[in-house]
């Protein structure tokens, strides 16, 4: 079976790629043989026709008819008036939906928007700019904005909305739990914690928060950094990494990893241990480490102390060589374009997102919050 | 997003930035005009944004769902795009809005699809029935598509949007909001590893995908 197998071998793993950019410059045999091979699965659908498009509707201030008859938009205005002043008159709060916000909807129990308590039996609610939702043991509900993703709110959970629009899109999580599916471009939502900044770069996730502001995040799908005054984590699906008050994100790690490997790591994040009980517990992180955990790994280099740094580099070599153009020097001396060249060649995903991110937003608000 | 900074990031991994076709002032007017048209009501301007769209909607799921499956899927996330274009507040974005609800979609096919349950951690063959191989009769084509749904999330969705789909690395960009640095690092290290894996042959796989 002729893969192209015959095509790949002796190449310079850097070479022009042009034509595989934008088929301009010399064309690359390899490539166009891909191209011929994989075109079969192309999309060749015919344009479907599409169901009707019922237009948004727009407020207009006078109707055709009204135009011709002066006298009559003159009594419409006034009686529009009469409504409205009646409206202001008796209204004792704003009317939820007309604010921006989230949307609220599958609403168990008797989570509570500000003071007001909010149920299944009511029409639709909405979260506004500033305001707080809360859900006791009993109560859940789900947000929605159809631009940036929807969060599940579990019980016992605070929540509140800082910011939407164009720019980040920011929730303080207080305490308890919530799953977030987002579909924003990545870097646009932004959770605060007591303890870290939860980023959202094209994922699904879980974030919890204890009543002493320590937090846990859980990927299942893309990735999340985790953030506090330049300490990150990058989380990818299947990690968690936890986060503490005052420290920040813990080392990242796969859940599945070996109990020992874990509960090392734990104590090498947030205890106040020896040095030599840190050396320890990153031994034994070392040796347990699969394949996989080269993530955690990764993220040691730049945690563990100068002569530790050695033995993280050695053993994260074996498991995901590093490419070319990373050194042995480089890496000990923590140069980031270095660090990320290594990140991008384990297969998670591309950091050049997470750096795109600090440039646009890093430092225009304050990581974390109080509680 | 913008596409400042792309440079520092081809050069740290050795790419030259080379000649990039940027989408005329016409195209971004004319895809924003057809936006605004569909949103009021009209029907053949949200059918010239299929015409503009749909091979990039289709290699993102491709990417994520077996490729029986994805004709349907394509048009599901179009007409879930339909029915929330009045939503839509920033025209400018519409391909990554997009190209996130056709992420979605796949999302929510796996959900309704495959048990939630842990993954062995040697699950790689799982994994590919899982993916876009799935449905296809044997052959290079299939062997060479399977390779790329063994890598890794970023890398599949854009090296499939250029070998299968034959979209050029600017236009990727421009239809998925993604950065130019980020759809030529991808493509030039999806290349890297696909040759690594085509070269080892089809036992060969890995790093491990996470399952979506």
């Amino acid at each position: 079976m002729d893969t192209g197998n015959n095509r790949t071998e002796n190449r310079p793993s850097i070479k022009s790629d042009d034509y595989l950019w934008d088929r301009s410059g010399e064309p690359d045999p390899e490539i166009q043989h891909l191209e011929t091979l994989l075109g079969r699965f192309r999309h060749d659908s015919p344009t479907p026709v599409f169901p009707e498009i019922v237009p948004e509707r727009r407020w207009t201030f006078f109707p055709r008819r009204l135009r011709l008859f002066p006298a009559l938009a003159t009594a419409a205005v006034g009686m529009a008036a009469i409504v409205a002043v009646t409206f202001l008159v008796y209204r004792t709060k704003p009317t939820p939906t007309t604010l921006a916000g989230w949307d609220v909807s599958d609403v168990q129990g008797t989570p509570r928007i500000g003071q007001k308590t909010i149920s299944a039996k009511e029409g639709a609610s909405r979260l506004g700019i500033g305001q707080m939702l809360e859900t006791d043991r009993q109560s859940r509900a789900s947000l929605r904005a159809d631009d940036i993703g929807q969060i599940q709110v579990d019980p016992s959970t605070r929540l509140r909305l800082l910011s939407m629009g164009s720019g980040l899109k920011r929730i303080a999580l207080d305490r308890g739990t919530i799953h977030t599916y987002i579909w924003a471009p990545p870097g646009q939502f932004v959770v605060d914690t007591p303890s870290a900044v939860t980023v959202d770069l094209g994922c699904a996730y879980t974030l919890q928060v204890d009543d002493s502001g320590a937090g846990m995040v859980r990927t299942s799908m893309g990735w999340v950094g985790f953030e506090l005054n330049g300490h990150e984590s990058f989380i990818p699906a299947g990690a968690a990494c936890a986060t503490r008050p005052k420290v920040g994100p813990g080392t990242p790690y796969f859940e599945d990893a070996s109990a020992e490997f874990r509960a090392a790591l734990a104590r090498f994040n947030f205890e106040d241990s020896t040095a030599q009980q840190r050396a320890d517990d990153a031994a034994i992180v070392l040796r347990e480490a699969r394949q996989r955990d080269a993530l955690t790994l990764w993220h040691l280099l730049a945690r563990v102390d100068d002569g530790q740094r050695v033995l993280v580099y050695n053993r994260l070599s074996k498991l995901a060589p590093p490419p070319a153009t990373v050194t042995k020097e480089g890496i000990l001396r923590l140069d980031q374009a270095m660090l990320d060249l290594w990140w991008n060649e384990l297969g998670f995903d591309d950091i050049s997102v997470w750096r795109h991110w600090e440039r646009s937003w890093a430092g225009s608000e304050t990581p974390g919050h109080e509680k | 997003m913008a596409r400042s900074g792309d440079r520092g990031e081809l050069l740290a991994t050795g790419l030259r930035p080379g000649p990039v076709r940027e989408p005329s002032a016409l195209e971004i007017s004319e895809g924003a005009t057809w936006v605004a048209a569909a949103r009021d009501g009209d029907r053949a301007a949200f059918g010239q944004l299929y015409e503009r769209y749909a091979r990039m909607v289709h290699g993102v799921l491709l990417a994520k769902v077996p490729v029986g499956d994805v004709d349907d899927l394509v048009q599901d996330v179009f007409i879930l795009a339909l029915r929330r274009l009045s939503t839509l507040r920033e025209t400018a974005s519409f391909g990554a809005w997009l190209a996130a609800i056709a992420r979605n979609v796949a999302h929510d096919y796996h959900r309704r699809s495959v048990p939630e349950e842990p993954l062995p951690d040697d699950a790689s063959d799982q994994e590919i029935q899982c993916g876009a191989s799935g449905g296809v009769q044997d052959g290079p084509s299939a062997a060479i598509l399977e390779a790329v749904m063994s890598l890794s999330e970023t890398h599949r969705e854009t090296l499939i949007l250029r070998l299968v789909e034959g979209m050029t690395g600017p236009e990727i960009a421009g239809r998925t909001g993604m950065t130019h640095g980020s759809v030529r690092v991808n493509l030039h290290r999806g290349m890297e590893q696909l040759r690594a894996k085509l070269s080892a042959g089809p036992s060969r796989v890995g790093p491990k995908q996470e399952k979506s």
